[in-house]
């Protein structure tokens, strides 16, 4: 039976990115932030996992507002960089592992979760970023296969906090039943605390984003049980896609070892976080 | 879901306001759009249906109204794609600040 080794949650932030395309990774503004996944790529490479479910948004880029899944699962064999406005990343494709998304789907549809399916369609920075962060960008391909799950946090009606815990638990209960010997992570993506809109355009909480570093290890139920509106209030209008990483939360069992953790805030204008989780 | 203020993400109607302007700018998502617009933006523009004052903010790059106007700023955000601007600047504006301003007291970057 298929195994997760873990969890990841990490900001998704695209000037993250594009400082990687400038080759500004070792300026002084960019440094202590890179730097800080070092121990988590160390942690990447010694649980080798061969497949990763990327748990993220795209930023109307591959979707626009003409039809919005709540949430949908990339069963494709590929998926390319998509043309932001500057045109694709230089960045390798990535493969998929569409025989587990296909198992997936099944089990969400029987435990009645009901994704839309999606065979063809690229991927923005939502998904790029936490790759290259936590596997470093490869030469000609990634080393591992991912599973996208797209989840609408941008256009009213976002889905409940409590909701993603819950798909988060069904993902953790069709990867353990899923017929074959890989190496599951799980990546919960976006956040912390940033607002892009409105004249509360700047907002930042690094102390609400401090506390989420930990109350997602240890009381993630609490999290859960918030209200759309107080993760507004708490992690500013595009903050609030925080809530994807209680996907990941969910996967994971109800007691976890944080392995690694860190915050830096601002990148651009965003407070940054990561996370390396374990089932304890 | 309208209660918190200055969150223009809450308010529905605000939002469906904007979708010809998203619209818009979403086809700057594919070369002939960026094209498109840099040989003659009016003309561009005018195959979205867009009011003249959406047509003013945009062309303005009046960040502050085209969000106001319901434009998205992920979308909106490619127009910075066609005419280099900073996000950061995008936020000082719609904040009614200077650029230096808003990166030291929203962002708390220092000098
Ligand atoms: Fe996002």
């Amino acid at each position: 039976m298929a195994t997760i080794v873990g969890g990841l949650g990490t900001s998704h932030v695209p000037s993250i990115g594009a400082a990687l395309d400038k080759g500004l990774r070792d300026t002084p503004e960019w440094k202590p932030f890179f730097d800080g996944y070092l121990p988590a790529r160390e942690w990447v490479r010694e649980q080798r996992p061969d497949v990763a479910v990327v748990v993220f948004n795209d930023h109307f880029n591959a979707l626009f507002l003409d039809r919005v899944p709540t949430f949908a699962v990339g069963c494709a064999a590929e998926y390319h960089p998509v043309d932001e406005g500057w045109g694709p990343r230089a960045i390798p494709p990535f493969a998929g592992a569409a025989d587990f998304s296909w198992h997936l789907v099944d089990h969400l549809v029987e435990n009645r979760f009901d994704p839309e399916i999606i065979q063809e369609i690229r991927v923005d920075h939502g998904l790029q970023v936490p790759m290259e962060l936590f596997w470093g960008r490869p030469a000609d391909a990634w080393p591992v296969k991912v599973v996208p799950i797209f989840v609408n946090v941008l256009q009213y009606p976002i889905p409940l906090p409590i909701r993603l815990y819950e798909l988060g638990q069904a993902l953790g209960r069709a990867i353990e039943s899923y017929d074959g010997d890989e190496r599951f992570v799980v990546l919960g993506t976006g956040g912390l605390s940033h607002q892009l809109q409105g004249s509360r355009a700047g907002f930042l909480n690094p102390a609400a984003d401090r506390r989420f570093l930990v109350d997602i290890a240890e009381n993630p139920a609490e999290l859960a049980s918030w209200s759309r509106q107080k993760y507004v209030e708490t992690f500013g209008g595009e903050g609030a896609e925080v809530i994807m990483w209680l996907v990941m939360r969910g996967a994971l069992t109800p007691e976890v070892v944080v392995r690694h953790r860190h915050y830096f805030s601002p990148a651009s204008m965003t407070g940054a976080g990561m996370i390396v989780l374990e089932n304890a | 879901m309208t209660e918190i203020p200055e969150t223009p993400i809450l308010d529905r109607a605000h939002q469906l306001r904007g979708y010809r302007m998203n619209k818009m700018a979403m086809g700057l998502s594919r070369p002939e759009g960026r094209a498109a617009f840099l040989a003659d933006e009016r003309a561009y523009l005018d195959r979205f249906d867009l009011t003249e004052e959406e047509i003013t903010a945009v062309m303005s790059r009046d960040w502050r109204t085209m969000i106001g106007l319901g434009g998205n700023l992920f979308l909106i955000l490619k127009i910075s794609a066609v005419d280099p601007v900073r996000i950061t600047e995008i936020g000082a504006h719609q904040v009614g600040m200077d650029h230096e301003s808003f990166l030291r007291d929203r962002l708390g970057k220092k000098e």
